[in-house]
């Protein structure tokens, strides 16, 4: 199985999979906003726990390597630009640490610092919550979620078809990929750049080709215009919008309460401050 | 009268006016409803474009394509009727599958014809056990082999309880068991009334199962009728880009070896043992044993036994009983019976005719099978 299909079989075999997808794009959208509204540090520290014990019930944290390596991506990211943040300080307020480095002014204020780690705390707790998210809610559930907010049929039913197509042209994307390794298609920088671009051009061919097949193949089993669904997942419910608001209210709540229980900079500089 | 199920009048189509020659052209064939019928070509000969004007996907440039004695009507609701009676499986299933799941690609017939959800479930049940994939029903289609796939187009088209099916290249890349399944499975809907129609350049399918062929070459009709006036002469095999079914063939050789007359034209190997065979040599038995809801015991210690159907396949699936001939078991125990051994066939009760008839041949070819109830 590619590594393309890995995150499909997972949303499948989630344990999350039942539950509304409605009702779990609400409740996650919730948290990031609430993530984002609150300055308290420990905030994303709920919403990293509430994204993790979602990830734990919904897939016992089983990511595709692919997606994980994507995550250490987004934290390097994440991490250079934090950094960026706590050495571009207002030079208004005082320094904690103050030096010139080729062409750049460094100046870290106390600020911030705990601005940046309060970006890398939000980052890294909002991708676990939209992980679990991921994982437990195929792209054709999401898709008849989006038809019952009464989004247009046109949409819905486009991303189905990509979901679908998507998949066979990144298998024949992967065949014509190993083709090339067996002719000696990957031997050095300059036939890699070739290869790689035949197949781009090959993969678009096959893209409107497959595009002419389909329109056939749809016809030929009576397409109405419209993919009907036998088994609709479960809708929006009341229970969601409560559990919904009741968790945003809470964390709200407890972002105000706890909003100067962690001063990074007092932790990482002491005394120095 | 004879019943044509399709007619065409001079059919003429091209994909695009630049094609220095239409890709059907003047095409004449009419198909017999309830005839076991393979359309023959090379690559290209226009069998797929053939088979899209039966159901109103291409439309003739000129000529005229009739259903059940009415020339097609081209328009949206009538296109809708008449692809509920036509049920068409393209070759590369990958293209027919569309949905997310293996059920729901199933209902995706029967919901888009308006059928009840109650009657929908019904018609999945039916077709994913008639394509023995019960097990698979919640799975992505994604996550499927090639020949999953395949039975999954297949069960899709099953589902809309079609009048006609036609199927190209229905065992083109999969396995010789699975090819023989699709076969039975094929001979089940003969039974039970559908028409099947079978595009193909597998010539030895087609030779064993059509009673009737139509081959192309190059958008032309060049022959409808029995496959062994077609295959006997061998220059119009040959232009059409085909080969000789390997047991034509070898009555042939054997004909040229051995003497004798080539008629009746053999179409299985156990046809071709048993016109080989010396005379007064002992043939076996075959008893046949209906199976309706439970599998019953022979009490044949040591006697091979095949099983014949998906509800008889189903049955010893589940009473964990391995038979001898999983696949083709007409054809095996008929290879028994000529061994001069006797052999056990269950099978699916509503398949007893088909399967006398099949066994009854043999006189043809100058033995007696006897067949014990």
């Amino acid at each position: 199985m590619s590594e393309e299909t890995q995150m499909d079989t997972l949303a499948y075999s989630s344990r999350m999979l039942s539950w509304a997808p409605l009702g779990k794009f609400l409740f996650v959208i919730a948290i990031l906003i609430v993530n984002i509204v609150t300055s308290s540090m420990m905030v994303p520290f709920v919403t990293l726990a509430i994204g993790l014990s979602m990830m734990a019930s919904s897939t016992n944290f089983k990511i595709p390597f692919f997606v994980g390596l994507a995550l250490a991506e987004a934290i390097l990211i994440l991490a250079i630009g934090s950094g960026m943040i706590s050495i571009t300080g207002d030079k208004a307020d005082p320094a904690i640490w103050d030096t010139h480095l080729l062409w750049f002014d460094i100046y870290m204020t106390h600020e911030s610092f705990n601005k940046a780690w309060l970006v890398m705390f939000r980052g890294v707790a909002g991708m676990s919550v939209m992980i679990s998210f991921a994982t437990s809610t195929p792209i054709p559930h999401l898709s008849q979620a989006l038809k019952q907010i009464h989004m247009p049929r046109e949409v819905s039913e486009l991303i189905v078809l990509i979901y679908r197509y998507g998949f066979l042209l990144l298998e024949r994307m992967d065949a014509m990929w190993e083709a090339a390794h067996c002719r000696m298609g990957f031997n050095g920088f300059m036939n890699t750049m070739r290869t790689t671009a035949s197949i781009a051009v090959g993969i678009f061919t096959s893209s409107s080709n497959l595009a002419d097949k389909a329109q056939i193949a749809l016809d030929c089993r009576n397409y109405q215009g419209y993919f009907p669904i036998y088994n609709t997942p479960p809708r929006l419910g009341i229970k969601w919008i409560a559990v919904t608001v009741i968790a945003f209210v809470l964390i709200y709540l407890f972002g105000m309460y706890t909003e100067d229980w962690i001063d990074m900079a007092e932790l990482f500089f002491g005394g120095s401050l | 009268m004879t019943d044509y199920l399709f007619e065409t009048e001079n059919l003429t189509y091209s994909y695009s006016t630049r094609q220095p020659r239409p890709s059907l052209d003047s095409v004449n064939i009419r198909i017999r409803r309830g005839v076991r019928t393979a359309i023959l070509g090379a690559n290209g000969a226009g069998k797929s474009t053939l088979f899209y004007h039966f159901n109103g996907i291409f439309k003739p440039v000129s000529g005229t394509v009739k259903y059940a004695g009415k020339p097609l009507d081209y328009s949206r609701n009538a296109l809708s009727e008449l692809r509920n009676d036509i049920s068409v499986v393209v070759q590369n299933p990958d293209e027919q599958i569309f949905s997310a799941t293996v059920e729901e690609d199933i209902a995706f017939g029967p919901m888009s014809a308006g059928i009840d959800k109650e009657e929908t479930e019904r018609r999945i049940q039916d077709s994913l056990f008639k394509v023995g994939m019960e097990e698979y029903r919640s799975r992505p289609t994604i996550q499927l082999s090639y020949g999953q796939r395949k039975r999954v187009a297949f069960a899709g088209a099953l589902a809309i309880n079609p009048k006609v099916l036609v199927l190209d290249e229905p065992t083109a890349g999969l396995d010789p068991q699975m090819s023989q399944e699709v076969i039975e499975l094929v001979e089940q809907l003969c039974v039970s009334g559908t028409t099947v129609i079978i595009s193909t350049h597998d010539v030895d399918l087609a030779y064993a199962w059509a009673d009737e062929i139509h081959v192309l070459r190059e958008g032309n009709l060049i022959y409808s009728g029995e496959p062994e006036s077609f295959f006997a002469d061998y220059s119009a095999v040959a232009s059409a880009g085909l080969v000789l079914p390997h047991t034509f063939s070898i009555n042939n050789s054997v004909q040229g070896i051995c003497g004798g007359r080539a008629e009746p034209y053999p179409r299985t190997n156990s046809q071709i043992l048993c016109k080989m065979l010396p005379e007064g040599s002992r043939a076996g038995k075959i008893r046949m044993i209906p199976v309706t809801d439970s599998v019953p015991d022979s009490g044949d210690e040591g006697i091979s036994s095949g099983i014949y159907g998906s509800v008889t396949r189903r049955l010893f699936k589940l009473a964990g009983r391995e038979p001898d001939f999983h696949f083709n078991a007409i054809e095996y125990c008929l290879m028994e019976a000529i061994g001069g051994k006797d052999s056990v066939l269950y099978f699916d009760a509503p398949l007893k005719d088909r399967i006398l008839e099949i066994i009854g041949r043999m006189e043809a070819f100058g033995r007696k099978i006897e067949v014990v109830m």
